[in-house]
């Protein structure tokens, strides 16, 4: 996954900017009603302080349009560093402005606000510390607001992902065409694999629980395979070396067997003598690991790659329910192509992560 | 008299239901059974079939690949192709008019298909073939066909009528044109003189001649191959040999 950017609202719109003159309006208040007490001149440090705050407002939105596109391709941390440091300069300037302005005798006689001669520096720094708590606020809320459409974002397309992990077409007419076959040679085995096929769609076809046990979802790569020996014969064997594995642990359904069907398609049935899957796992301290293995077929045989897809699938899945808890793995080691995926063995269904 | 025709499928139990159907329909002969695609080859002089149902899907070689190296053939035997579900290849059927059956194959399908059944063009096997890239090429021989796997393959030589396939088994001679070759096996093979491609792989160095001339030795070989002037730099690019 790429690192998480900040992306700031588009300033440049007219959308944007009325955002950003109502939160200065709303500043302004509260300025102006923290400092105006009892002596009714609230509309007046309201004006003043509206005044200098929709220069501070346009001018920052406007340098804040600028950068949006350099700010994208940052990590979050540097994004509002530089977002922050931006606008201190601009306030800076501005207030610097501001004072020689006000405190001017020629331009001010009347001294409006009141600044006591020699508060220069004291004017400025306050000015920028308010700006940059008001900024830090907000540039918080644009993150919670894009975490939370990122987070719906990767909830409807793991839904999406379980849709297109599901038994492929290629699958299901050569299975039909075996049971066809099976039909005359061997009723009794046909009428098993009947069984198999409905109890494989019946685990794949269901919708309520995207969580199942492992020895559910072993239970499934099992019968996959059994359908898929019905066709391929000698030529594929399967090795299971899970006994140590926690049954009980809770993984997302479809995690095992379509690495099993990848290790197959991709692998021993392409390989005119046929060859050895390996599924075997492991758990240590409170954390599962399954690796699936197989032969590659030699170089230039068909049906290379595609291995992606599915594998890209259940490594989203495992990542929207375990977080950072998943990880995974995949690559040549040999003359196996391996994938492994590591996961916490929980019992209880954890929070979505958030 | 009834046409002879060969089962190729890498599953059994589709052979077994092909031919039984095949036998009840009682168009044609079954004559044979093969499981892959040199199997079917090994066949073919033996058994001499009008007719072959070839599965897409096969480990080592395509049923595809296959009909196209039969296609070289002076009389090929009739091909109606076999798959469970291939979309690139059902529509090129399609578009091609070649017969093919979606499996589980219905008998009256196969009875239709069977009828119309009829030998292919290398065109239309082009047009059908997922990858335009053969992994083996066709040898005509005397009682039938031997194919080269594509990486024994050293050096393609253009001749005036044919292409020399020199390979790790010695030297044969192919209909295909040095430019198709290239064309098709461009990503392997390099070339390195107006009328010769080599295998990258089998390319050990690039020597130069005290006479100031180019040529390349290859790997485990006694002889040297000589690179023409204007090839010479764009070898040396692509091997990034400097100067």
């Amino acid at each position: 996954m790429s690192p998480v950017r900040l992306q700031l609202p588009d300033f440049c719109t007219p959308r944007a900017l009325l955002a950003v003159l109502v939160i200065v309006s709303l500043t302004a208040m509260l300025l102006a009603l923290s400092s105006a007490g009892f002596d009714g001149l609230f509309l007046t440090e309201l004006a003043h302080g509206l005044m200098f705050l929709v220069w501070v407002g346009l001018a920052g939105a406007a340098l804040l349009c600028r950068l949006r596109g350099h700010i994208a391709t940052q990590s979050v941390a540097r994004g509002s560093a530089v977002v922050l440091s931006v606008l201190a300069v601009l306030i800076a300037v501005l207030s610097e402005a501001a004072y020689w302005v006000l405190a001017s005798p020629e331009l001010n006689p009347e001294n409006l606000w009141g600044l006591p001669p020699g508060h220069h520096l004291l004017f400025v720094l306050r000015n920028v510390l308010m700006g940059l708590i008001v900024t830090s606020l907000a540039l918080r809320y644009f993150y919670v607001a894009q975490q939370w459409r990122l987070n719906v974002e990767s909830q409807a397309r793991a839904r999406v992902n379980a849709l297109q992990a599901r038994i492929r077409p290629h699958f299901l007419y050569n299975s039909m065409n075996t049971i066809a076959s099976l039909t005359r040679s061997d009723p009794s085995r046909a009428e098993e694999a009947v069984q198999d096929l409905a109890d494989l769609f019946r685990a794949n076809l269901n919708e309520k629980r995207s969580l199942i046990t492992l020895k559910e979802e072993l239970e499934a790569a099992r019968i996959y395979q059994r359908i898929e020996q019905l066709r391929m014969g000698e030529r594929l064997k399967v090795r299971w070396e899970v006994k140590e594995l926690p049954m009980l642990a809770l993984v997302p359904a479809l995690t095992v067997q379509p690495l099993l069907e990848n290790a197959i398609g991709h692998g021993v049935e392409n390989m005119e003598g046929g060859g050895t899957v390996t599924v075997e796992g492991t758990e240590a301290d409170g954390v599962i690991v399954l690796r699936v293995r197989n032969p590659l077929p030699l170089d230039g045989a068909p049906g290379r790659g595609g291995h992606g897809i599915a594998l890209d699938n259940i490594r989203e899945r495992l990542q929207l329910i375990f977080g950072a808890g998943a990880q995974t793995r995949s690559g040549r080691e040999g003359d196996e192509f391996v994938v492994e995926l590591r996961f916490p063995a929980l019992l209880t269904p954890p929070e979505m992560a958030s | 008299m009834k046409l002879r025709a060969i089962v190729v499928d890498d599953e059994e139990l589709a052979r077994v239901r092909l031919s039984a159907l095949l036998k009840e329909l009682d168009q044609v002969e079954v004559v044979g059974e093969a499981k892959n695609a040199s199997e079917a080859l090994a066949l073919l002089p033996k058994l001499d079939p009008d007719l072959l149902y070839l599965d897409v899907r096969m480990p080592g070689m395509s049923g595809v690949e296959l009909a196209r190296h039969l296609a070289t053939l002076d009389d090929p035997p009739a091909v109606i192709f076999t798959t469970a579900y291939d979309e690139h290849a059902m529509a090129a059927f399609e578009t091609e008019a070649v017969g093919y059956l979606l499996k589980p194959v219905r008998r009256e399908k196969l009875a239709a298909a069977t009828e119309r059944a009829r030998q292919l063009t290398r065109t239309q096997l082009g047009a059908i073939a997922a990858t335009n890239t053969r992994t083996h090429l066709a040898v005509r021989q005397r009682d039938g066909l031997r194919l080269l796997k594509i990486e024994d393959v050293i050096c393609l030589l253009a001749e005036q009528k044919y292409t020399t396939v020199r390979h790790t088994g010695g030297e044969d001679l192919i209909d295909d044109s040095l430019r198709t070759l290239e064309t098709e096996f461009g990503n392997r093979f390099v070339r390195v003189h107006r009328s010769a491609l080599v295998n990258r792989d089998y390319i050990e160095a690039i020597e130069r001649t005290a006479e100031g001339q180019h040529q390349i030795r290859l790997r485990g070989r006694e002889e040297r191959m000589p690179v023409s002037r204007r090839l010479a730099s764009e070898l040396k690019a692509h091997f990034q040999i400097p100067g």
